[in-house]
């Protein structure tokens, strides 16, 4: 604390006795107050308690003092592995592909699950979007959009229709007819407008709206039955690449990411932005919710991902190693959030002990950049997409007896 | 004079100090609780805990499948 902090910086009417003169900013109880000097000496002078000293406070500011330095050489900074020491450590994991999806002509770009835990849609730069049975590889329907470089793609809630969007600049919902017959683009509804490419798209827990995120640098809020836009997100300051919605117990809020490299969290009601956070050295390409809300995950072009405490408001680990190069493009969490899967550019799907930041598995097989990982709803699979046109699934299955310990290898079906 | 500002100026560093000390255990608070969050639901974590291939939806295909 030094004089400095009392140096006039401003001059106007006093808060407390209205005159015009130098102010004096300073903090009571986190308040801001403009006082002018002879008010600030007055309440000064006022404001001493009974048995209050200089000396007294003096002495509780020296014990605070060091009660915090205490707290803080037992914690240092707090990273979440520290705080997680006593947990158990993780084996190695061993996954297999058990399924592969083939279809698409070009880079699979965007996938989803649907809520019934085996179709999947996914989308890709030849334009086509496609619903698969993910039990039996059965491809269920087929769109082909207008434009190339479909980069987003969702499921609605109720199953019944799809949303999907890229260089068109639009998110349009396809609902999905039983009659395989039936063409769909018949039906469908432009429901987003945005000024630049629809960079990812997700239903809210209904199929009436939908947020999207787009290369223009905003996200939005949409009804989807007359496409009027409801709330619009304005904060980034670069394309904005990739939004999650809050799980719903824990209220109406939702994370973007974007070139700025920043993540930030916005209130859906009021379009504010409530939280930010910019530790990343490169665009974020995916942000992923923690299961229980109070926390999210990242993977960037840095080559890292970690994870931001909401309540902490803070970043709380780093998810990297030094043989890690390439980007992270897209990041998914296991149910119960010990797990992190995360798609790299290097073709690989790194598996992370959340907990521990350590990594306990690597899965190879894509011939080509994945492009995006997410998690089944009931958690028992998990798809990739990549650039090398398939989709795959894959699981953590226990042989009775047998050794899993093997070379992982990509398994056709 | 002076001592009115030092007396501000203690009083300013009290309160300082007060609320990094709660903003400390604020932190690991909720580490804390992102931890006990994975511990609660270890054993409801298919992709953590593996399924045996048998109840394994996505165990190899049969040859026949009943639609």
């Amino acid at each position: 604390m030094c004089d400095q902090t009392f140096l006039a910086i401003t001059f106007g009417p006093c808060d407390n006795c209205s005159q015009n003169k130098p102010l004096m900013n300073i903090y009571l109880k986190n308040e801001p107050i403009n006082y002018c000097s002879l008010c600030v000496e007055l309440m000064a002078c006022q404001g001493l308690a009974k048995g209050e000293t200089t000396n007294t406070l003096k002495a509780e500011s020296e014990s605070l003092k060091a009660k915090l330095e205490e707290e803080r050489a037992k914690l240092h900074d707090v990273e979440l592995h520290q705080v997680a020491e006593k947990i158990d450590a993780l084996g190695q994991f061993v996954m297999k592909t058990r399924r592969t999806l083939k279809g698409h002509g070009n880079k699979v770009l965007c996938m989803d699950w649907c809520r019934d835990k085996r179709r999947i849609v996914s989308s890709s730069q030849d334009g086509k979007v496609i619903v698969w049975d993910a039990y039996t590889t059965n491809k269920e329907h087929a769109v082909t959009m207008p434009c190339t470089w479909v980069m987003a793609c969702a499921y609605a809630p109720s199953g019944c229709a799809v949303a999907c969007g890229g260089l068109d600049n639009k998110c349009s919902v396809y609902p999905l007819s039983l009659d395989k017959n039936e063409n769909l683009a018949a039906k469908k509804k432009s429901v987003a407008m945005h000024t630049n490419y629809l960079s990812s798209c997700s239903f809210t827990n209904s199929d009436m709206q939908i947020l999207t995120s787009s290369g223009d640098g905003t996200c939005a809020l949409w009804d989807v039955e007359s496409g009027q836009l409801l709330q619009s997100f304005h904060g980034h300051s670069a394309d904005v690449l990739s939004l999650d919605l809050a799980p719903s117990e824990t209220g109406n809020t939702f994370v973007s990411g974007g070139c700025d490299k920043k993540a930030n969290v916005w209130d859906m009601r009021s379009g504010q932005n409530v939280q930010s956070f910019e530790t990343h050295e490169s665009d974020i390409n995916n942000v992923k919710y923690y299961p229980s809300g109070d926390a999210f995950a990242t993977g960037s072009d840095d080559a890292t991902c970690r994870l931001y405490d909401l309540r902490a408001d803070r970043e709380v680990a780093i998810y990297s190693k030094d043989s890690i190069i390439f980007g992270a493009s897209s990041v998914d969490f296991s149910l119960s959030g010990r797990l992190l899967f995360a798609g790299y550019n290097d073709y690989t799907i790194n598996v992370w002990d959340v907990l521990k930041g350590t990594r306990v598995a690597i899965l190879f097989g894509h011939e080509n950049r994945v492009s995006t990982v997410r998690v089944s709803p009931d958690g028992t699979a998990f798809c990739s997409g990549s650039w090398d046109n398939t989709l795959r699934v894959s699981a953590y299955l226990r042989s009775s007896g047998e050794s899993e310990l093997r070379n992982i290898l990509y398994n056709t079906v | 004079n002076s001592s009115s500002n030092n007396v501000l100026q203690a009083r300013k560093a009290v309160e300082q100090l007060r609320l990094e000390t709660e903003l400390q255990r604020i932190k690991v608070r909720s580490a804390a609780q992102l931890v006990q969050y994975c511990q609660e639901h270890r054993r409801a974590d298919p992709l953590l805990t593996g399924i045996a291939a048998s109840s394994n939806p996505f165990r190899d295909k049969k040859t026949c499948v009943l639609l």
